[in-house]
């Protein structure tokens, strides 16, 4: 069946970052260099092919460009210099708008009005929360020393009047839980879209549905390890994601599951494994975002080259998240019931705007989208292999 | 016969003939041959000195036959002619043996490689024996020029020609001149109106009392040879009979006709049209469907009949950057069309030519890329729900998809073809053709303009694809040449050529079928063929097809031969089995 090209179609994909998509003559260069291609999975190449042709369809349903982790190679060596990373990020960011059936993440990639726009309303509302429900008691000001425990630290659970140390907890609590249920909701409404846009919409292939199950230890294994990005030909930065990737999946563990034990009253030694993972989930995040920011503004490496805005969004979140978390653990281990106080509020209403965006709907989607078309190439792939099993070999 | 007196001269050609070969053991070897007067050995023989050498030995020694055995006759024959001239002797008493790209260049064996060197010195030493003195002939040219086909080629070497003072025929079989180029609209890639090119040129064609235009004329026989041709034309109903001393062809070339490709449905469908109907539109200053309509989607296919080893092997060398001047064009004419390319590999070449290809891969123009080896694109009509005419459907190379292309006006890209008159033409004045039936010049690189026959040019399209200043370019090469020849008024002509003995001639005609030159006719009367001398260029086949051996070859006698192979025999004599 022929698909109609469409010349128009690359104005719609022009919002999402790249302006000039004529540049590339195919040579190939990009997809011989890349160490991430394989057979049947030939990118970026064939991918511009097929934005610049305009085969919508073929485009949506193909898999290929989250294969890629962006090393930016093809870029250092495209001979036309078409920038072939970047287009596949744009591609990416048009990608993870189809996949999502709420609409939003299109507004919040073509316009930065309307993402800062989401973020701070999603920040007045936590603010406006706090102030209304769980407003700062007035001793923080005039008995500060209420709030310090036998270990000098700010009881952190009991600064607001009327309510108790648990019942706060709690509340907080609960609210994460309502907070992780709506973006993970929403993720893995998208997740299903893309698997009727990339797999059960081609009804001219048949998955068994054993494939589903043996296949399935593809998701887990590349969700925690990336082993693909090790075969990049820059190790470091393998090793620079997984800290960032361990560091704050422990954090979203420790605050949505943990929270009664992660953030109790009594400071506990340095030792103990709260404390211990906290650190770690900071000095990831940290270690990550420092030579990222660094990068983008120096514009060396062809990976951080170009920016989108939703990009900086991303950092600026992810990295007022840690100082403001950073901000809390410190004020609370000096005794300053009222800076802590303050600081907890404003890291909540960040983290909260960041994690309802970025996860279902922008940058970080990826986390999902990822490992799944991994595990959907793999499922197109065993299709193939079923379809070619039963061919008869006659002597 | 008077006395034969050889002098033999080995060259060292400085090492390159002396570190293989032991040039003075051939030397001294060569010196008791019967008839060797003299024979020496010299570091450089083509040097002055060495050539000196030679004159003074003809004079003291009475010598009058010369050999050297150095490199090719290719290169230093005529230099040991000349040094023979010098001396008195006729330059034909000369033979040269190749120890150099024959023996030294090519062995390993310093012993054997002697051997060999003196076997070939004296297979030319028993040959030059025989040779005969041939005297040089040359034939006067007549200054008028004949051209044939009133293009921009055929224009512009009238108009070279004439401009010097020189007669010019100019012959068009249609009813005006301009040809091809005048029925185009702008000029590719940089956009010169033809029109305004062509028209000054006819013009000053017209009003040059130098040239004669014959419109509505064709060249039906020739006769004669370089220097003194005659061709009889009729003019208003008279015959007119014209002598000329040169000829250049410049018949041009003839569209492809794409209906024979059924994919393509031109002729079935309207508004698939071919690049020079195109061209019309342009011209006219309306790109539009047939039924008036302004197109949204414009698709240009190119290589129709070109590169496509079922209508011509060969690319047309214009198609590609024309196609890109289309895509310009339609896109300042109607800024929101939709415009395919759909090519087999863009081949823009030429100046300026690439830079047009980038400028228009910058205006929104869809390159789809077809091979030609797993079919062509097809056309078909579009159904109600397509929102366009027409449907191209095809296998595009780079995505490895099957596509379908909207479209609404269809430009076929047609193959240039050699002109319908070209074999009779090449039959009329006995230039050779290609399988394509596009004229063969001389020599592919070093003599573009000159045909096998002496005094037959081309220039244009009628002997490759090509486009205006490469026409203009050979044209005004091709009237260079033939200005040369009437400034020098006459020309020398091969002096080794065929010879009848007629008493032998049994009128077979053999000959006739095989000589490449045409260059033999039958004497009816005397039942003998008859050999033109200025047409011949020695090449002997006549006098090896021969049957009555009545044909001898001058310079490549019988016997002139066979002494050198007896020579040859005679001195690598034990043949050893190898």
């Amino acid at each position: 069946m022929a698909t109609r090209v469409d010349p128009t179609f690359f104005k719609s994909l022009e919002k999402f970052g790249v302006k000039d998509w004529k540049d590339c003559y195919h040579c190939g260069n990009c997809t011989a260099n890349c160490p991430l291609t394989e057979e049947d999975t030939l990118f970026p190449r064939k991918t511009i092919r097929q934005a610049q042709m305009g085969l919508k369809d073929k485009l949506i349903s193909n898999t290929d460009l989250w294969m890629c982790y962006f090393c930016g190679d093809c870029t250092k060596t495209c001979p036309r210099e078409a920038n072939p990373c970047e287009i596949m990020r744009s591609i990416r960011r048009y990608q993870t708008s189809v996949y999502d059936w709420t609409g939003l993440s299109k507004k919040l990639y073509t316009s930065a009005a309307w993402e800062i726009a989401v973020i701070v309303g999603i920040g007045i509302i936590i603010l406006a929360l706090f102030g209304l429900f769980l407003p700062p008691s007035a001793e923080l000001w005039s008995n500060p020393a209420r709030f310090i425990n036998a270990q000098g630290g700010v009881m952190i659970n009991n600064l607001v009047d009327g309510i108790s140390g648990s019942k706060f907890l709690y509340i907080i609590h609960y609210g994460d839980w309502v907070m992780a249920l709506i973006a993970g909701g929403l993720l893995i409404s998208n997740i299903f879209r893309m698997f009727y846009l990339t797999l059960w919409r081609d009804t001219s292939v048949r998955i068994p549905l054993t494939a589903y199950v043996t296949e399935f230890w593809r998701l887990v294994y590349h969700f925690l390890t990336q082993p693909k990005l090790r075969k990049c030909d820059d190790k470091s930065y393998w090793l620079g994601h997984i800290t960032l990737m361990t560091g704050y999946t422990i954090m979203f563990i420790l605050i949505v599951a943990l929270l009664p034990v992660f953030q109790t009253e009594e400071i506990v030694p340095w030792y103990n494994w709260q404390r211990i993972l906290g650190y770690y989930a900071t000095f990831g995040i940290l270690v990550f975002l420092i030579p990222v920011i660094v990068g983008r503004f120096r514009k060396r490496q062809c990976k951080l080259k170009h920016t989108h805005p939703t990009d900086w969004h991303f950092i600026i979140m992810l990295g007022l998240t840690a100082l403001s978390g950073i901000a809390v653990h410190i004020f609370r281990l000096s005794g300053m019931p009222l800076e802590t106080y303050f600081s907890y509020v404003i890291h909540l209403a960040i983290l909260v705007p960041m994690i309802l965006i970025e996860v279902p709907f922008t940058k970080w989607s990826h986390l999902a989208y990822r490992p799944f078309a991994i595990y959907i190439k793999a499922l197109k792939r065993a299709a193939g292999r079923r379809e070619e099993a039963p061919i008869p070999q006659f002597a | 016969m008077e006395e034969v007196r050889i002098g033999v001269y080995v060259c060292w050609c400085g090492n390159n003939i002396a570190k293989m070969v032991d040039v003075q053991d051939v030397a001294m070897e060569v010196e008791t041959l019967p008839n060797v007067v003299i024979a020496r050995d010299y570091k450089y023989m083509c040097s002055d000195p060495g050539q000196d050498l030679i004159i003074s030995d003809i004079k003291k020694h009475r010598l009058n036959r010369v050999v050297v055995s150095a490199c090719s006759p290719r290169i230093h024959e005529l230099t040991f002619r000349k040094a023979l001239e010098h001396a008195g002797l006729n330059p034909y008493m000369f033979e040269m043996a190749n120890i150099r790209e024959h023996v030294s260049w090519v062995h390993n064996d310093r012993e054997e490689a002697t051997r060999k060197a003196k076997s070939l010195v004296a297979a030319a030493i028993n040959r030059v024996c025989w040779h005969e003195s041939l005297e040089k002939r040359s034939v006067e040219i007549n200054p008028a020029t004949l051209i044939i086909g009133g293009g921009i080629s055929g224009i512009t070497a009238a108009l070279e020609i004439a401009d010097a003072g020189k007669q010019v025929y100019l012959v068009e079989k249609s009813a005006q001149l301009g040809g091809f180029a005048s029925k185009m609209c702008l000029t590719s890639p940089f956009m010169y109106s033809t029109t305004q090119m062509i028209r000054a040129k006819i013009n000053k064609v017209m009003n040059n009392p130098n040239i004669q235009v014959l419109l509505n004329t064709q060249i039906e026989e020739l006769s004669g040879y370089l220097g003194n041709f005659t061709t009889t034309v009729s003019e208003d109903g008279r015959d007119l009979e014209l002598k000329f001393g040169n000829i250049i062809v410049t018949i041009g070339l003839k569209a492809f006709d794409p209906s024979v490709i059924e994919n393509y449905k031109y002729g079935i469908l309207p508004d698939v049209v071919t690049s020079l109907e195109f061209e019309g539109m342009l011209k006219a200053g309306k790109i539009e469907t047939r039924d008036g309509r302004i197109p949204r989607h414009v698709a240009v296919i190119h290589c129709v009949g070109s590169r496509n080893a079922t209508y011509h092997d060969y690319c047309s060398r214009l198609c590609c950057k024309n196609a890109l001047k289309y895509a310009n064009m339609v896109r300042a004419a109607i800024p929101g069309a939709n415009i395919f390319e759909m090519y087999a590999d863009m081949r823009a070449m030429g100046n300026g030519c690439e830079e047009l290809y980038s400028v228009t891969s910058k205006k929104n123009v869809m390159f789809l890329m077809f091979d030609q080896h797993n079919g062509l694109p097809e056309i078909r009509k579009a159904g109600p729900k397509d929102n366009c005419d027409m449907i191209i459907e095809l296998d595009e190379k780079l995505s490895g998809e099957r596509i379908e292309v909207p479209a609404d006006l269809v430009i076929l890209m047609v193959a240039i073809e050699a002109h319908e008159e070209a074999k009779r033409l090449a039959q009329v004045t006995g230039v050779s053709m290609c399988g394509n039936q596009f004229f063969i010049e001389r020599h592919p690189k070093l003599d573009p303009v000159a045909t096998t026959t002496d005094g037959v040019y081309v220039a244009g399209s009628c002997q490759a694809p090509k486009d205006i200043p490469d026409s203009v370019a050979q044209a005004r090469a091709a009237a260079a040449r033939v200005l040369c020849t009437i400034s020098k008024g006459n020309v020398e002509v091969e002096v080794t050529t065929a010879e009848v003995n007629e008493d032998r001639c049994c009128g077979c005609q053999t000959c006739i079928s095989v000589c490449p030159y045409t260059a033999i006719t039958f004497d009816e009367e005397k039942s003998v063929s008859v050999v033109n001398e200025v047409l011949c260029k020695g090449c002997g086949t006549c006098g090896s097809t021969c049957p009555t051996g009545a044909i001898r070859a001058q310079h490549f006698t019988d016997l002139q031969i066979l002494s050198q192979i007896d020579g040859l025999l005679e001195k690598s004599m034990e043949l050893k089995e190898v």
